[in-house]
């Protein structure tokens, strides 16, 4: 009312204009529109004679009344417009950045349940609601191979996220399937199949139910079935490759085991049936001669048997390593007092340094690999040619050297000679195949489960060297 | 009268080459195929000696173990499967004897049997006061050792060693058992003593350290005096 007596009417009629433009500024357009008509009117009732009332008594106030309705309409429309862009900027970069968190996320995984529990979290923090996912166990969905240690939605519901993975719709809260239910449960779809579902607890303001929030979280959704798409496809290459290997093997294994097994079999069942049907007709000598045989052909087999379990076992990681402390000197004692059969009628030198230190190894693994060496020395070379065995630490390594004076590994064969069932090609050539090959690959196999190597080395002055490096324990 | 030896062992043709082998040594002979009968058997005949399978249908042979200890200090020789290195450990450090591992040749059971029946007569009077082997002499009233007749000195925990494989000869002792009765009970985790210990008496002792004729190892379950050539 003060107001009105200092100030020109045209002038009052800014203030309201002022007004209009600071309801735009905060409230939604139909706010402001409604704003611009009550300022036209209360600057009637108040600013206009006769005062108090809408009624108008100079007509010239009808063109003003228009022209500040016109302004007063411009400027809300335009100021709410202007901060709904900015708005959905704002809502756009952090819909952009939670998307690229995710996919960044999600980027390195290679386990599907490592990739849905950090889908998950991220949810869960993007969203603010509780999120978990639920994956299928025999291709059923189970609350029990799920994303959070908590179960946040009621175990009566798992016929809920089941209906959702057999039908790939959403259901649940504000559904139309289930509606009464604690939890919004939508499907995560890849592009051929479902693998799995992601259930929503939400914040009890109910953001999530915002169109954005709902459109952000199929994205998600998208981006995390999609995820685990990509990993599935790449573990079933893989799984692919390991199983043509494996046949591989197998088919070698087969062929390996039918020779190697039979022959001992042969001449043990031969002698057996000779010395049953015949022995009273043969020579003491001749009997003695078919025991002889039945018992070291057993005994190849107790072998064979023996490397064919062991290389099982470390196939399928069944080896445990009992580690501990050794003297290398007590391992090597052990190894020849054993062997001393097999290694009659060969000088075997033994070449250990003085203080060598403890190698922290299993004692029978390490003894299996030193005889297997030693085995397959006296096999490949001339009997009577001399073995030795050497020890002595080199750079932070403790290295093992089984060394012979035989015809040497044929150049190119260094590697392929610790791959199983592969056989010299003297061997071959020669006709006589005496073991399943496996002695070698079994030496690696321990070696690497020690974190050594192992190699073969031409030796100078003719032969071969197996050098077995073993890191020595830091302590 | 020749000692009577108790068979548990549930394989067949095991039992029928043992059978014959151990017949033909002169021993006599009871078996018994499950766990239960074995135990039954060793209450009510007493025998000299029990050559026990690990794998039995119906118990574990290492209750068997357990159940003739309480009572009695009849050798028991185990049967047990190659590779099976814990079960060996199990078995001894429950006290039984000896082990065999599957498959043996049987001149190999038949010195591991008399070594355990020698061993189990002359417990009574206990070990001689002078002890030989190859070429160490071990006298055990003054505490001597000599090599190739030249006295040797030990220190007092390689001594106490010795004279505790001394009293076993023959006869495997886990890790843990030696470690018992030289360091006492509260050492038993600490094998690499022991290791090192019995590589110092094995550069006194043997004439090749690195291929010992007398303290022989046994890969992963402990150590062995072997007295006889």
């Amino acid at each position: 009312m003060l107001l009105r007596d200092t100030l020109a009417p045209t002038n009052l009629a800014m203030i309201y204009l002022g007004g209009v433009v600071a309801v735009a500024m905060r409230c939604s357009r139909w706010i402001s529109v409604t704003a611009s008509f009550v300022s036209v009117a209360a600057f009637d009732f108040f600013c206009v004679p006769p005062y108090l009332t809408l009624a108008v008594s100079d007509y010239q106030y009808v063109f003003t009344f228009a022209g500040m309705l016109v302004v007063a309409l411009v400027i809300s429309t335009q100021t709410a417009r202007l901060r709904d862009h900015a708005t959905h900027s704002t809502v756009r970069e952090a819909r952009t950045e939670a998307l690229y968190r995710l996919s960044s996320r999600l980027a390195g995984e290679t386990r599907v349940f490592e990739a849905a529990r950090a889908a998950a979290s991220l949810a869960e923090e993007v969203f603010g609601a509780r999120i978990v996912i639920f994956l299928p166990e025999d291709g059923r969905l189970s609350f029990s191979r799920r994303t959070s240690d908590l179960l946040p939605v009621p175990p009566s519901e798992e016929s809920i996220a089941q209906w959702v993975f057999e039908n790939g719709h959403r259901a649940g809260l504000r559904t139309d399937v289930h509606s009464n239910a604690t939890a919004l449960y939508l499907p995560l779809r890849g592009a051929r199949e479902i693998f799995g579902v992601l259930a929503v607890l939400p914040d009890p303001a109910g953001r999530i139910f915002a169109p954005e929030q709902q459109q952000l979280l199929e994205v998600f959704g998208s981006q995390t079935a999609l995820a685990i798409e990509r990993i599935m496809s790449q573990r079933s290459a893989e799984e692919t490759r390991v199983h043509m290997r494996t046949e591989q093997m197998r088919s070698s294994l087969l062929s390996a085991m039918s020779h190697d097994l039979r022959t001992p079999l042969a001449s043990i069942t031969g002698a057996a049936s000779t010395l049953r049907w015949q022995g009273d007709r043969l020579l003491l000598e001749t009997k003695q001669e078919l025991l002889e045989s039945i018992s070291d052909e057993a005994e190849r087999l107790n072998r064979l048997v023996g490397n064919l379990l062991d290389m099982t076992r470390f196939e399928s990681g069944g080896v445990e390593l009992r580690r501990d402390l050794y003297p290398l000197e007590e391992i090597v004692g052990t190894v020849l007092q054993r062997m001393e059969p097999q290694l009659e009628g060969r000088a075997v030198l033994t070449d250990l340094a003085e203080n060598l230190p403890l190698v922290f190894v299993d004692d029978v693994l390490m003894g299996q690999l030193l005889s297997n060496l030693l085995e397959n020395a006296a096999k490949y070379t001339p009997l009577g040619s001399p073995l030795e065995i050497g020890a002595f630490e080199e750079s932070g390594t403790v290295i093992l050297e089984v060394r012979d004076r035989g015809p040497g590994v044929p150049p190119g064969d260094e590697e392929r000679i610790f791959e199983k069932f592969y056989r010299g090609q003297s061997e071959k050539m020669a006709g006589k195949v005496r073991g399943a090959g496996l002695g070698l690959p079994i030496c690696r196999a321990i070696a690497q489960a020690h974190r050594g190597t192992i190699q073969a080395l031409p030796r100078p002055g003719g032969g071969t060297i197996f050098r077995v490096s073993l890191p020595i324990r830091s302590k | 009268m020749k000692p009577l030896i108790l068979i548990i062992e549930d394989d067949a043709q095991i039992r029928r080459f043992l059978r014959a082998a151990l017949a033909a040594e002169g021993y006599r002979l009871q078996e018994a195929i499950t766990a239960e009968e074995g135990l039954a058997q060793a209450t009510a005949r007493q025998p000299d000696l029990i050559l026990l399978d690990l794998g039995l249908p119906d118990r574990d042979g290492l209750e068997i173990i357990q159940q003739v200890r309480e009572w009695g200090k009849i050798p028991i020789l185990v049967l047990s499967a190659r590779g099976r290195e814990q079960d060996k450990i199990a078995a001894l450090d429950l006290g039984a004897d000896d082990y065999v591992a599957k498959p043996f040749a049987v001149g190999e059971l038949l010195a591991r049997i008399r070594a355990a029946l020698r061993r189990s007569s002359t417990r009574a009077d206990g070990v001689g006061s002078v002890v030989r082997f190859g070429t160490v002499e071990v006298d055990l009233e003054k505490r001597v050792v000599r090599v190739d007749a030249q006295e040797v000195h030990l220190t007092p925990n390689e001594y106490k060693l010795l004279q505790v494989l001394i009293q076993h000869a023959g006869k495997v002792l886990t890790q843990r058992q030696l470690l018992n009765e030289v360091w006492g009970p509260q050492h038993t985790e600490q094998a690499q003593y022991l290791r090192v210990y019995i590589a110092q008496l094995r550069r006194k002792l043997e004439r090749n350290p690195a291929r010992p004729k007398y303290l022989q190892t046994e890969p992963g379950v402990g150590y062995r005096l072997v007295t006889e050539e």
